[in-house]
């Protein structure tokens, strides 16, 4: 019998962090190649979701060329406000694909499979799977990017720095809600009211919104510190900003994998005979 | 019609992104009247309660491509085809009689939402500011908004009915889909067509997107009765249109369709 600690992310971190990195590593390309098994499939969603994107950057075209600026962004803040976004939350969907899923796992009582598994339950669940269409919103925030400000090297490496800590407060926030499954059943409406909320408020500029808003999106919807904070470190080059964002995602994925944790210890199987292949 | 009303929660997750919109929107908008009173002979209560309308057909009309595609698909259509009578009405009915529901629940939150947010819809430009005359402009514009939103509705079902039947040549057709409606997104949905670059709102009145949202969303928002004509009629010969096109895809794909087993 393994006990529970050993396989803790916080007992003897060096040596799991590393075991952890290969495991990450090993899902990533499993889910790679599934995704290459489809390739009609991949090559209509990626499509699909470029579609989408250009279509509100038509509309941004037409207004902001009419008035100049909304909410203080002009034509190239809302792209790039787009493109982090957009890559983020791909980069999210593409790691931690379950995400979405993880709530209905809970409520099923499917989580048994990997229960039984040595390995941290919480990131098993959620790396296990990838979304093929996530892999069109990576690449739309790099493209726009390319467009916008060219392919320097600096904006390029800042670009992808901020993306990582986006992405993983992406995934913390959508995991939490779907952890309430643990304690309210079907969670299904404030995961997706939530998903709609924080993808609805980072895509428009910061300063549409009143003051009243303003506390919600940077604590319970976390635009702010996927959308609008990375936007002004990238506009401003400034480096400095950067561990704090490292330090904010760290936060918000630790108080998701207690909430996750604490949830678990509530859970019941629900006695399904599940497989992963 | 029925079956709709029997699981009102499935449609809640629409009406509350239709609430969310709006409200993003309304704050979009005063984003962008903040150092103007009007563009392209828009006010901001304008461009707001346009939104609103425009956004109905979308949410009411706009999801029968997925229902229609996957009977193709699914081989449901073989019972539907053995069936006498016409395959495209008895969709027609089917389809938008259920949307009607849908798309009157989001008319009534549209027009809940818009009143707690920016207040009365504007009022339309008359020389008769009170009495008998301006009472008969508001219900003669209420009649309009009700008949072009029908009209968009039944548009929306003849296009997407057209580009659904490409399922009896392919077998991946939702790339068709999504050009129409992102097309349909920007070309009156999202913004009035007035604010396009003039070339581009020349070219646009010549396609049917206009006739999907902007028509009623400009009746409801810019009231004239030559104007309201005017764009129900466009709206009709459209759906006229699309109907034949619906006809044609119909005719010459239904030859393809091979049963199997049953």
């Amino acid at each position: 019998m393994i006990h529970p600690d050993r396989l803790s992310l916080t007992a003897r971190p060096l040596g799991r962090l590393k075991a952890y990195a290969r495991f990450m590593a090993a899902a990533f390309l499993v889910n790679v190649k599934a995704t290459l098994e489809y390739r009609v499939n991949f090559i209509l969603q990626f499509f699909g979701m470029m579609l989408n994107n250009a279509a509100f950057a038509a509309f941004w075209k037409v207004l902001l060329n009419r008035v100049g600026t909304v909410g203080g962004y002009g034509f190239s803040d809302v792209m790039l406000v787009w493109a982090l976004v957009s890559s983020s939350f791909g980069l999210a969907h593409i790691v931690f694909g379950n995400v979405r899923q993880l709530g209905r796992i809970i409520m099923e009582g499917s989580l048994d499979v990997y229960l039984l598994q040595p390995k941290d339950v919480w990131l098993n669940v959620l790396a296990s799977k990838t979304i093929v269409s996530a892999w069109g919103d990576f690449a739309y925030g790099y493209i726009v990017l390319a467009m916008m400000t060219g392919t320097e090297l600096e904006r390029l490496a800042l670009f992808t720095a901020l993306i990582i800590p986006g992405a993983l407060i992406f995934a913390a926030t959508f995991a939490a809600a779907d952890s309430l499954a643990f304690f309210i059943g079907n969670a299904t409406a404030v995961s997706s009211a939530l998903t709609e909320f924080m993808l609805s408020f980072s895509l428009y500029p910061e300063g549409v919104y009143g003051a009243g808003l303003r506390w919600m999106l940077y604590s319970i919807v976390p635009s702010g510190f996927v959308a609008f904070l990375p936007l002004r470190v990238f506009r401003a080059l400034d480096w400095r900003l950067v561990p704090v964002l490292y330090l904010i995602a760290g936060v918000y994925v630790m108080l998701s994998y207690r909430l996750f944790n604490f949830g678990l210890k509530r859970y019941e199987s629900g006695n399904r005979m599940d497989a992963r292949v | 019609m029925s079956e709709r009303i029997a699981y009102p929660g499935n449609f809640a997750g629409s009406m509350f992104t239709y609430a969310l919109f709006v409200f993003i929107f309304s704050r979009v908008w005063a984003g962008a009247y903040a150092g103007t009173t009007e563009i392209a002979g828009y006010t901001m209560s304008m461009a707001v309660w346009y939104f609103i309308i425009a956004e109905i057909p979308s949410f009411g009309f706009g999801r029968f491509f997925w229902t229609l595609s996957r009977d193709m698909k699914s081989g449901q259509v073989a019972y539907l085809l053995a069936r006498p009578y016409d395959f495209i009405w008895y969709n027609f009915a089917e389809k938008l009689g259920g949307s009607l529901i849908e798309a009157g629940i989001i008319l009534v939150e549209g027009l809940a939402v818009g009143f707690a947010l920016i207040g009365l819809p504007p009022a339309i430009a008359s020389q008769y500011p009170v009495g008998f005359a301006s009472f008969a402009l508001e219900t003669a514009r209420l009649g309009f908004l009700i008949v072009s939103l029908l009209l968009a509705g039944a548009l929306n079902y003849f296009l997407q009915m057209a580009i659904a039947m490409t399922a009896f040549w392919l077998e991946e057709n939702e790339a068709f889909y999504w050009i129409f409606q992102k097309f349909a997104l920007v070309v009156g949905t999202l913004i009035p067509i007035e604010f396009l670059p003039e070339k581009a709102a020349r070219i646009a009145v010549w396609t049917p997107f206009p006739y999907l949202s902007y028509a009623p969303a400009r009746i409801a928002v810019a009231f004239s009765l030559a104007e309201a004509w005017s764009l129900v009629a466009r709206q009709a010969l459209w759906v006229v249109l699309a109907l034949a096109l619906a006809k044609v895809v119909f005719a010459s794909g239904s030859r393809r369709l091979s049963v199997n087993g049953g």
